[in-house]
């Protein structure tokens, strides 16, 4: 070995404690720090952007509202990759499944009449089925023919993005000039507000709720049920499942449904509580930043609720700033992408420790040669 | 007639280089076992590089190694993670997809209003002079920028290279069975390494001939999903260079009738038989939009039609993609 040393890279038996809490923590400042660099580059003070982002943003009632509103598609969607990634699978589909549910959801609201308590249902429901239809084809093609689902989740939703497209511009298109939008949802087809109570937050609507019940739902299922714990057999080993008696297709099928229902939810919720209309590209890509939220909450549904508020403050925070020191709110990506950059890293070290032995050549290491022999 | 047919195969030939460049990178890097979904990122990273090294220097050739260099330092931190780090390479690739998209986003915004002359189309040289006047193919085959030939004389290098020298058949040894090919004596890591350095040079590669040549502009998200379509492509030509070369100008050729669909009319005339079914068929077929969605569907249908355990040697399908070889846990 050059110089003399060596890198001794062995697996650990257990994680220290400082370690294993200061993780996100240290994630989560080596990003701002990183990404303080580059706000630096364009002449602005990372102290006082940050400042703006997380402190105006958690302290405004605006701030708040936008935060909530934000984190409902993030949560959604994220709990949408999370239970196939209990089940060992990636769903990298959510954006495809959220515009489908987005897509039936707005077509069964302008095409229903009805009060609002039976109209909004049915459109959840109807975009549930459409988000878990898309999901059924990675699914039933994983479970039977073995086709990997992280390339046809992904493939499907570049199709569903344009399927958005062409409804928009023909079938679904409005009556407003040549604009490829759909018809505004009249008013029973939109969520209803729940923040009445309190008027600074009046923009809340009936989707924050869905998330909560979502996550707890999803809770649920996976600690307390029979179906939730074949899922985390499965995506320990899934041989070992067979090998159990688990019917790890139905599993393959299920978390993959299970997830396109979700992610469908969120999308029409995002259309019915916030644009009022189906455009084409509306989703600024929930689905893809589902991805990061699902791996920062891998250990709990409870945990992707938390990971999708967070990304959500990142979000709002970040278009404050950009308002407020004139920087491109794309600083949040970086900071997204970072953030997961340094978890996946501080993983490494969490189950690895490394050390560096000095190799001597006059004086071989003596315990090895001696626990040999 | 000809005319429209000149103009589209040129558009195919100039539509279809950045997605074979970045195809090619992203079969080396798949045939060494590792999935590297960060292409659209490293396209763009590669882009913006290289177009603002053109701005400043002048060169478009120095822009393009730029370009090329940032996709291969971009693509390292990809190999660090997914080999040494034994990170999910999906998350690592979605990540780094992300974090191009942001940076270039981000950084990008000074460059927009800057403009260069970039790459001219040039003749092909002998050759070239007399077959440019042929009817229909004769632009498109002999008058295209430089890296559009770079791209096509890339083929037959990373074909040689993959199956007829030896760093290439460890590298395909290293993607089907790394704990084989470690107790041979192949070095899997470093191997590895290179194909994933090897293939972000090639999506660099691809992104700065987007900004250069193909655009000669800068605009925010400019790879516009090529990044994705390239990773379709490289399934749905079985992971062989030469395939990939016409799944590249059958893609490229969609992108570029989508773009000329509105001149495009075929319907029947009315009194034709069936007219009324074929009519509207046709022109469901021939929507953007719809249009758009051939090459994920082709893909998943390649897929799925080669997705038996039998076939998966045959068509060259790594079997060990998305497993990170580590020695101190077999």
């Amino acid at each position: 070995m050059v110089g003399g040393y060596e890198l001794d890279v062995s697996a650990r038996e257990r994680v220290p404690a400082w370690l294993a809490y200061g993780t996100p923590l240290f994630t989560v400042a080596a990003a701002l720090v990183v990404s303080g660099v580059a706000l630096l580059a364009l002449g602005v003070n990372p102290v006082a952007a940050y400042g703006t982002m997380f402190v105006d943003t958690l302290t405004t009632p605006f701030g708040i509202t936008e935060v909530l509103l934000r984190a409902v598609p993030l949560v959604l969607t994220g709990l949408a990759v999370y239970l196939p990634l209990r089940a060992g699978l990636w769903n990298v589909g959510a954006e495809g499944q959220l515009y489908l549910g987005a897509i039936a959801g707005t077509w069964i609201g302008l095409n229903v009449d009805g009060p609002g308590f039976l109209v909004v249902p049915v459109m959840l429901v109807g975009a549930g089925v459409a988000g878990g239809l898309w999901g059924l084809i990675p699914g039933l093609l994983r479970a039977r023919r073995g086709v990997n689902e992280i390339i046809v989740t992904l493939m499907l939703t570049f199709v569903g993005v344009e399927l958005a497209g062409y409804l928009v511009r023909g079938p679904m298109k409005g009556g407003q000039g040549n604009f490829p939008v759909s018809e505004t949802l009249p008013g029973a087809a939109q969520l209803p507000a729940i923040g009445n109570l309190l008027p600074d937050y009046s923009r809340i609507h009936v989707g924050v709720l869905v998330a909560i019940l979502a996550t707890v739902a999803i809770r649920y299922l996976v600690r307390r049920t029979e179906t939730g714990y074949e899922v985390t057999v499965t995506g320990s080993n899934a041989d070992a499942a067979e090998g159990a008696g688990i019917d790890v297709e139905w599993v393959y099928v299920f978390v993959l449904v299970a997830g396109g229902v979700l992610a469908g939810m969120a999308g029409i919720i995002e259309i019915a509580g916030i644009q009022g209309r189906l455009r084409p590209e509306f989703s600024p890509g929930y689905g893809f930043t589902a991805i990061p939220i699902a791996l920062l909450g891998r250990r709990g549904a409870l945990r992707v609720f938390l990971a999708g508020l967070f990304f959500a403050i990142l979000v709002v925070g970040g278009s404050s700033m950009e308002l407020a020191f004139d920087v491109p709110a794309a600083i949040v990506e970086v900071i997204q992408a970072l953030v997961i950059l340094f978890l996946i890293t501080a993983e490494f070290f969490k189950r690895y420790r490394i050390g560096i032995e000095r190799e001597d050549r006059d004086e071989p290491a003596g315990p090895t040669a001696a626990g040999e022999a | 007639m000809v005319g429209f047919l000149a103009g589209l195969l040129d558009a195919t030939v100039r539509a279809g280089t950045p997605l074979l460049l970045a195809a090619m990178g992203e079969i080396i890097s798949e045939r060494g076992g590792v999935l590297n979904l960060g292409v659209e990122g490293m396209m763009l990273v590669g882009a913006l590089c290289g177009f603002a090294t053109t701005v400043v220097t002048g060169s478009p050739w120095l822009g393009f190694a730029v370009g090329t260099l940032a996709g291969a330092a971009f693509a390292t931190i990809h190999a660090v993670l997914c080999i040494s780090l034994k990170a999910d390479q999906v998350i690592s690739g979605v990540m780094l997809t992300l974090l191009g998209t942001g940076l270039t986003t981000y950084f990008g915004q000074a460059w927009i209003s800057e403009d260069i002359d970039g790459f001219d189309t040039v003749t092909f040289p002998i050759v070239g002079e007399f077959l440019v006047d042929l009817p229909v193919v004769g632009t498109a085959l002999f008058r295209n920028t430089p890296t559009d030939y770079l791209a096509i004389m890339f083929v037959p290098v990373v074909g040689y290279f993959l199956f007829r020298t030896n760093l290439g058949l460890e590298v395909t040894a290293v993607g089907d069975d790394p704990e084989a090919a470690d107790t041979m004596g192949v070095p899997v890591f470093t191997v590895r390494y290179l194909c994933v350095i090897l293939g972000g040079a090639f999506a660099g590669a691809a992104g700065a001939h987007l900004s250069l040549a193909f655009s000669k502009l800068w605009t925010t998200g400019m790879v516009a999903g090529r990044g994705w379509i390239a990773i379709a492509l490289v399934i749905f030509a079985q992971w062989r260079p030469w395939r990939a070369l016409v799944g590249a100008y059958l893609f490229g050729g969609i992108e570029a009738l989508i773009l000329r669909s509105q001149g495009l009319d075929l319907a029947l005339g009315a009194d034709a038989p069936l007219a009324g079914l074929i009519n509207p068929t046709v022109e469901l077929l021939t929507n953007p939009q719809v249009m758009a969605m051939y090459p994920y569907l082709a893909t998943v249908v390649v897929l799925v039609a080669t997705t038996r355990n039998s076939l998966k040697q045959r068509v060259g399908a790594p079997s060990a993609l998305l497993d990170n070889y580590s020695r101190e846990l077999e």
